[in-house]
């Protein structure tokens, strides 16, 4: 049995494989099947401070290897959260992130205000559209970022701040250091792909709402090429995604420099996907006679 | 509910596009109630996505679900071979529960919403159904032996090719004053509940209804909320969790 657990910002998780926002919603389904306490963390489902409906459906397609999703941030909001899921979650003894939107800048600000304390990290998704930046989101242009991250951390005296890439912008490396010079304790990436999904039948997009982000095994390669460039751009610990299937995959990004891993759509194809990830990592560690997952964060070997 | 390996125990056609697949789990899943589902991989892994079939029989291990091939995905299960594994996540959602009072039932079916209501019927020995299925033509017909358990069977098409030319809904209102039903369960495409759901308020009928639901799914467990549908006091719900079973007068269709 390997050492699993990591340390990112001063919080300990027991092992580095959290759920990935919007895949896991508060972890309460998933504690149907198995005990979630075996996960080292989880990401929360996108909240805003008051609840919302998200999109029409359907939400969903498929591609090869890929699905595709626009669920549009339905969620109970905040309040709901911290009187309804937080208890249970911290019952559960797995660290707590709360992923967080906004439609106005100040949103950010009086979520993260609010949260604050409560939990034990703040994941800021700055890929969801913004009035600030006219309906664009703000994850897209540095200044951007490096705004909307210094506000929410000037609003988080006690709570580590994560900033959340989007991937769907002209340079990756760019923008995490505009969120690590706004002031985030940390980043993670890959958000979803902007992608869409076609009926040739009807000749329509399948999802109501036309485009939706792409996910799942397909990605991959294109966020581990991401997370990798970012974790050299920054000197803030980087927490890698997009595509994580197996505990081979959650290597492969630790690998390319993350300290840890968010799992999302892998837990749709198989419900048991997280503790299958971690036992398939701590079995290829012992395989490679590897006593601490951390020995292997950053050790990629360029051509 | 869990998630398992099963073995495909077999794979026939049973009607024009229509397939019936057994699969045997590796261990008991617990309790299955008439109007569950589960959702099983296709065996194609490039699709990420199981998908969600009414359970039709469970019997011991076995497990039947029968099915329209629609795209890719189907098209894979429908060339499942025997010995063949495929991962299923099941008993999924809340089924069809029907009040010990209840005595007639109106079971009212069409195309591959007939599945679900097979194992309600199956199950409940001690109740009177009266089943008007509809399919589009004679060739779609299937599954008769299921139905014929039933107090009063009608068989319509949309062509008229086999029973009288009708849709279910129909059918049924016009027996409507013999059969004194004390519930109506129903499942179908969306246009069948909408045209039922009118009908019930045309006649000021509040006999209670239950419809079984279909949308496209991401976790199936109720975590993702990709699935959900519009409930009449404007709230969602989730299909895969909360439903797919609703009261007819709870939910916009
Ligand atoms: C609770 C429930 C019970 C069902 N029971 C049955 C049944 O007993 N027999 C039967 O033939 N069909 C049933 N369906 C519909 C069946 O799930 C779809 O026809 C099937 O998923 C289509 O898959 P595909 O790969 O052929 O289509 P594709 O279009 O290739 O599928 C792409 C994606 O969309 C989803 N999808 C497409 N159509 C539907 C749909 N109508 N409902 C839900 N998801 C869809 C697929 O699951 C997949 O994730 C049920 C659906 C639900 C929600
Ligand atoms: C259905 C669904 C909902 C999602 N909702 C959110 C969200 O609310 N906030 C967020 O930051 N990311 C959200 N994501 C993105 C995931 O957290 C993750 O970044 C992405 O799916 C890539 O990882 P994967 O390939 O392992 O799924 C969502 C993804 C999916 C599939
Ligand atoms: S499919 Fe995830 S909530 Fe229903």
């Amino acid at each position: 049995m390997a050492n699993l657990s990591v340390n990112i910002c001063g919080v300990s998780f027991k092992n580095p494989v959290i759920a990935a926002s919007g895949t896991y919603g508060f972890g309460r389904e998933f504690n149907e099947v198995y005990d979630i306490s075996c996960i080292g963390g989880i990401s929360t489902k996108g909240m805003t401070n008051l609840p919302r409906l998200g999109n029409k459906v359907p939400r969903i397609a498929e591609g090869n290897s890929v699905i595709l999703n626009a669920v549009g941030l339905q969620n109970p909001g905040v309040e709901h959260f911290i009187k309804y899921d937080l208890p249970f979650l911290k019952e559960k003894g797995i660290v707590i992130i709360a992923n967080v939107a906004g439609s106005t800048l100040e949103d950010y600000g009086k979520i993260c205000a609010t949260l604050d304390g409560l939990v034990d990290m703040v994941e800021l998704n700055i890929s969801c559209p913004n009035v600030r930046a006219g309906g664009m989101a703000l994850g897209i242009k540095p200044a951007n970022i490096e705004e909307v991250t210094s506000l929410a951390k000037s609003n988080l005296k006690k709570t580590p701040l994560i900033v959340k890439l989007s991937p769907n912008v002209e340079s990756i490396t760019i923008n995490a250091q505009a969120a690590e010079r706004g002031g985030a304790d940390c980043v993670s990436l890959v958000n979803t792909f902007t992608g869409m999904v076609i009926d040739l039948e009807k000749r329509k997009p399948v999802i109501a709402n036309n485009t939706g982000g792409v996910s799942g095994a397909g990605i991959k390669p294109i966020a581990l090429k991401m997370v990798y460039e970012a974790a050299h751009a920054v000197k803030i610990p980087v927490i890698g995604m997009g595509g994580i299937m197996t505990g081979r995959d959650a290597l492969e990004f630790m690998c390319a420099g993350a300290k840890a891993v968010q799992v999302g759509t892998a837990n749709f194809a198989d419900v048991n996907a997280m503790p299958r990830i971690i036992k398939e990592m701590d079995e290829w560690l012992n395989a490679h006679d590897i006593k601490d997952v951390n020995e292997i964060v950053d050790t990629l070997k360029l051509n | 509910m869990k998630e398992v390996l099963s073995t495909v125990k077999s794979c026939s056609q049973i009607a024009q596009n229509v397939y019936s697949l057994t699969v045997t789990l590796p261990e008991s899943a617990g309790e299955i109630k008439g109007g569950q589902f589960l959702n099983i991989a296709t065996g194609d892994n490039s699709r990420l996505l199981k998908r969600p079939f009414g359970i039709v029989k469970a019997e011991g291990l076995d497990i039947t679900v029968c099915f329209q091939v629609k795209g890719e995905g189907t098209v894979a299960l429908s060339k499942a071979k025997q010995g063949d594994k495929l991962s299923v996540l099941l008993p999924l959602g809340n089924g069809f529960n029907l009040p010990e009072n209840a005595k007639n039932i109106v079971v009212l079916g069409g195309g591959v919403g007939i599945f679900p209501l097979i194992p309600v019927i199956a199950t409940n020995p001690d109740k009177n159904f009266y089943s008007y299925i509809g399919f589009r033509n004679d060739k779609c017909v299937c599954l008769l032996d299921e139905f014929n358990k039933s107090k009063k069977l009608t068989v319509v098409t949309d062509d008229g090719s086999y029973g009288q030319k009708d849709n279910a809904v129909n059918a049924y209102f016009k027996d409507k004053q013999s059969v004194k039903a004390d519930m109506i369960i129903a499942c179908g495409p969306p246009v069948m509940l909408r045209a039922l759901k009118a009908k019930l308020k045309e006649e000021n009928d509040s006999t209670p209804c239950l419809v079984s639901l279909e949308e496209r799914m991401g976790c199936g467990i109720g975590a993702c909320l990709v699935c959900v549908c519009k409930k009449s006091d404007g709230n969602n719900a989730r299909v895969c969790k909360d439903g797919p079973v609703f009261d007819i007068n709870e939910v916009e269709l």
